[in-house]
């Protein structure tokens, strides 16, 4: 998994970028005319914000060689930020998870205009439309892409163990506090006895439908006789 | 599950997130999804001399995964039923 801002060059011949569509990657929304600021560096003008499933794309407009992406995953937190004395234009304001937990926090001010631009350990990243009024929105597909990215399960991690024993799944039905375990009733039934009985159900269900055909050919068979 | 069914009862009230790279911020609790992903309304930063720039931001939408603590209203806690859950959960596990 990649952390962070890297650049971004695979386009197709229109100018959209190249999405993974085999692992189901989709585009959520593209806004034109959109500047990028990433840190303290200076804005880079129009271009095209992409807004993938898995990931934002940002497009220069006039050179197709730049461009930068990161992946939702990396995205720790998004807001509108509308307040001039914060920044000059109303932008997407986003921070970025490089992977880099030592110096995180300091790193946004080490960033200057004037040091060459090192992607992997930009933290913040504001998009700014040229039209505002499209902030709220694009915050909103933000939010749901976020949810369509949850962290990737850790190898090392204990496995949460969702399978109650049954004398739990009485007392959760029975319901002193059902607010609470009605959420945990749809885990119990699809790990812990809901597979097994799937597979049954699904091959009871396919239906002996031969002695249709029969009476499919019969008829045929006595229409023929007819004509003879 | 037992903290997303907590959190989802502390929607409407006033909560502080402290991030992973130690930004606190203190807002309305507006939603909470499945990973925890927490969004926060009327927000503002705990300390606003080391972040100055995220003074203007009113609400923000936090990754569950980036967030270290969620402190709580004293009185958005019912610790019987805190009890009651946490030991439901232990047993299950």
């Amino acid at each position: 998994m990649t952390y962070g801002i890297r650049p971004f060059t695979n386009r197709s011949d229109d100018g959209a970028p190249i999405l993974d569509t085999n692992n189901n990657e989709r585009l959520m929304r593209v806004q034109p005319n959109v500047s990028i600021v990433l840190g303290n560096h200076a804005p880079e003008s129009n271009g095209t914000l992409y807004i993938s499933s898995k990931q934002v794309v940002w497009l220069s407009d006039a050179d197709r060689a730049k461009g930068y992406a990161v992946d939702f995953v990396s995205v720790s937190l998004h807001a509108v930020s509308r307040d001039p004395e914060a920044f000059e234009s109303p932008c997407i304001y986003t921070q970025i998870d490089t992977g880099d937990e030592d110096d995180e926090s300091e790193s946004s001010d080490s960033e200057s205009s004037e040091t060459p631009m090192d992607l992997s350990k930009i933290t913040e990243m504001r998009l700014v439309p040229s039209d505002p009024t499209q902030l709220d929105t694009i915050f909103e597909v933000f939010c749901e892409c976020a949810e369509l990215n949850p962290e990737p399960v850790e190898e090392e991690e204990e496995p949460h163990n969702w399978i109650f024993s049954a004398d739990q799944l009485g007392a959760g039905i029975d319901g002193d506090i059902p607010e609470w375990n009605d959420i945990q009733i749809p885990f119990t039934i699809g790990h812990a006895n809901g597979d097994d009985d799937l597979a049954s159900s699904v091959l009871e269900l396919q239906i002996n439908d031969q002695r249709f055909e029969d009476a499919e050919e019969m008829e045929s068979d006595n229409s023929d006789e007819h004509h003879h | 599950m037992l903290f997303f069914s907590y959190f989802k009862d502390l929607v409407g009230g006033e909560v502080t997130v402290e991030l992973k790279n130690d930004l606190a911020i203190r807002g309305t609790l507006h939603s909470v999804d499945q990973y925890l992903n927490i969004k926060l309304e009327n927000t503002r930063v705990v300390d606003q001399d080391k972040y100055p720039h995220m003074l203007s931001v009113r609400n923000c939408f936090i990754r569950g995964s980036v967030v270290r603590y969620v402190q709580l209203p004293p009185d958005g806690v019912d610790i019987e039923l805190l009890h009651d859950a946490t030991r439901r959960e232990a047993r299950g596990g």
